[in-house]
């Protein structure tokens, strides 16, 4: 007879994973808020304001498919340390785009925060710690 | 920034691999990818040119197969967007259509598809606002039909043999020529074109 597996259960770090992916589009339209960066200082600026430590190879294809989607373009520049860079700066509708997903963060964010607000009080713990 | 041979060697190989694995993208956004790529290498390694800081730069930025995998992926998702926005779609093809046969062949079904499924969902309005004026008119002498519209009174030599069943009649038949049409779009997209075999690089609305 043929047995069937429990399913395993996500981990959270995988969940994490899922999340700042989900979030990276934002992200990157919002550094790009102030003034046009290239790709390295994309990625710097991620994890300088956000702690954002994106996988390099992550970053460059949704850049392009930003681009592609009108919300940034790119222009390639030549720098002081003897190689053009391309720099990418937000579009009207990117900067429209950034502020509509903006609040559509915030919103989500606070509702969040509401329904998860028993969770993080100092008395709660996880089950398996108080098994143990 | 002087690089070791054996660093030149690593970034050009890795490069090359990177460029034969987006042999679908059009040959002018490939280019532009490998030299952004290239960009990313020498500008993170500046302080460091190193072999190793350099493979482990090259191994941050995954296998040449992962990253163009990325790029041809976000390619499919664009292709994806194209057929859910018709006039975005409309508008792909008309570049597409300055640029092959096929494309050419394409715009022109769609024009016409668009055209005839817009006129008779138009002649559907126009009915129901203006049953009495406008219609699908036979006339007696010449045993010709058309279509007339217009503000003036009823035809003096014709008649109308729908009556106000040309109102679904045409808001089903134009709706879905409209619809087929739209589909075709998307579809030929999907399946015939081809970036690469573009001679020049003219960049399709979304992508």
């Amino acid at each position: 007879m043929k047995q069937t597996l429990p399913p395993v259960p996500e981990s959270a770090e995988k969940w994490e994973i899922q999340l700042r992916k989900g979030s990276l589009e934002l992200a990157i339209l919002a550094v790009l808020w102030e003034a046009p960066l290239y790709g390295l200082e994309i990625l710097r600026n991620l994890e300088a304001s956000a702690g954002l430590v994106v996988v390099e190879g992550t970053v460059y294809p949704l850049l392009s498919r930003l681009r592609a989607l009108g919300l940034v373009d790119s222009q390639w520049v030549e720098s002081d340390s003897g190689h053009p860079r391309k720099y990418y700066r937000l579009t009207d509708a990117g900067r429209d785009r950034a502020l509509e997903m903006s609040r559509i963060w915030a919103r989500f964010s606070a509702s969040m925060s509401n329904l998860l607000g028993p969770l993080t009080q100092p008395a709660v713990q996880p089950l398996s710690r108080k098994r143990s | 920034m002087t690089l070791s041979a054996e660093s030149q060697k690593s970034i050009d190989s890795y490069l090359a691999a990177l460029r034969k694995q987006l042999h679908e993208l059009m040959d002018e956004d490939a280019r532009d990818i490998v030299e952004e790529i290239h960009a990313h290498i020498l500008d993170k390694t500046s302080s460091d040119p190193s072999p190793d800081s350099i493979q482990a730069t090259l191994t941050a930025l995954g296998s040449p197969e992962k990253l163009a995998l990325r790029y041809r992926t976000d390619e499919l998702l664009q292709r994806a967007q194209l057929s859910r926005s018709p006039a975005l779609g409309l508008r792909s093809i008309l570049r597409w259509a300055t640029l092959s046969f096929v494309g050419l062949l394409v715009f022109v079904i769609s024009v016409f598809g668009y055209c005839v499924g817009g006129i008779l969902v138009m002649a559907a309005l126009l009915k129901a606002a203006f049953p009495r004026h406008a219609g699908l008119n036979i006339t007696h002498d010449a045993n010709t039909w058309g279509v007339g519209f217009g503000a003036g009174s009823g035809p003096a030599t014709g008649h109308d043999p729908f009556g106000l069943w040309l109102i679904p009649i045409c808001l089903i038949i134009g709706g879905g020529i409209l619809l087929l049409t739209f589909h075709f779009g998307g579809w030929s997209l999907r399946t015939f074109w081809r970036p690469r075999a573009r001679a020049t690089a003219v960049q399709l609305d979304l992508l």
